[in-house]
């Protein structure tokens, strides 16, 4: 975790262009970037209570009192004032992804087009485009643009989570062996990444857990003392429900 | 028959709920949420996930709610 903040500090250091060696970034470095994150977090939050609100007093998509547009304004120009930083790329991606929960296609993608292929905030935009496609059940822009920035981009990080998205993209219109060639591809971009480590639990899920293939086995102490062993119950159906009490 | 796997992290909390409702199947907990090695073993996409599995131990469907378990375990009842 420490190493984790040291390194943080350097990057965030480089993106300010301080000019500064590493060796003299100090930790007020990172806390301030910290801080930054916490409190764009705070106004990311309170825009999506605010959509879900809308939305649960059946407010409409695309229309010119959706609380997206205003959000989406407040995140952008933060975006502006901020260039680089970490806060600034969860500001552009959520910014962005408002736009797409709130159906405002060719602003989403103007917006989108405004942001380079190693800007970091990919990193989390990523999933909005796959939301789009999902939404309008067609995924051309999602692939089509994803795709470019795989291309381009000099950013391991950046190539996984575009490259993971493309993937899921194209697992739910059904092409599973095209999507398993891509989550390898995401896997690969950048080992250790949050993007590469979900690749690779998307290839267990279709290896592992699709239709047809045999339930993975276990062997477990129930709460009532009992002990639970799959394999055992061969010859009887069995429903596996995974739950919670809230 | 059907096997909960629980996510709670409050085990006593779930212990006092099933017994409230009086649900009858086997209860796997470990309070470890979806750390826990069956949840590892099976991502389930948040709660309810169910897996319906046939009799040879295939697996049959996976659900995000409980709503089609009952025609899914029909189709896995019929076959021979």
């Amino acid at each position: 975790m420490v190493q984790k903040l040291f390194f943080a500090s350097i990057f965030v250091g480089a993106l300010l262009g301080s000019g500064h060696p590493a060796q003299a970034q100090t930790p007020p470095d990172a806390a301030a970037a910290a801080a930054a994150v916490a409190e764009i977090r705070q106004t990311i939050d309170a825009a999506w209570k605010e959509l879900q609100a809308y939305r649960t007093g059946g407010g409409k998509p695309a229309t010119p009192e959706h609380p997206a547009l205003k959000w989406h304004a407040t995140l952008w120009t933060y975006r502006e004032q901020h260039p680089g930083t970490e806060a600034a790329t969860r500001a552009t991606a959520d910014a962005i992804r408002l736009l797409v929960r709130g159906e405002f296609w060719e602003q989403a993608h103007a917006r989108t087009d405004l942001v380079g292929v190693d800007d970091l905030s990919w990193e989390r935009l990523s999933a909005a485009l796959y939301e789009e496609g999902a939404t309008r059940k067609d995924f051309t822009y999602t692939i089509d643009k994803l795709s470019k920035v795989a291309a381009a981009t000099a950013s391991p990080t950046i190539k996984s989570a575009v490259l993971l998205d493309i993937g899921r993209a194209q697992r739910r219109q059904g092409d599973v062996a095209a999507a398993t060639k891509t989550f390898e591809a995401s896997r690969a971009a950048a080992p250790g990444s949050a993007s590469s480590e979900e690749a690779g639990g998307l290839i267990y899920e279709i290896t592992h857990l699709s239709v047809g293939l045999p339930a993975p086995t276990f062997s477990a102490r129930a709460r009532n003392g009992k002990t639970v062993e799959l394999a055992a119950l061969h010859g009887r159906a069995v429903v596996l429900v995974f739950w919670a009490t809230t | 028959m059907f096997v909960g796997i629980s996510v709670d992290t409050n085990l006593d909390r779930l212990d006092t709920f099933v017994k409230e409702k009086a649900i009858p199947w086997a209860q796997l907990a470990d309070g470890k949420a979806f750390d826990g090695p069956i949840p590892k073993l099976y991502r389930p996409n948040g709660t309810p996930t169910l897996f319906v599995l046939d009799r040879s131990g295939k697996i049959a469907a996976k659900l995000g709610s409980a709503e089609q378990v009952e025609e899914n375990l029909r189709k896995v009842l019929t076959q021979p």
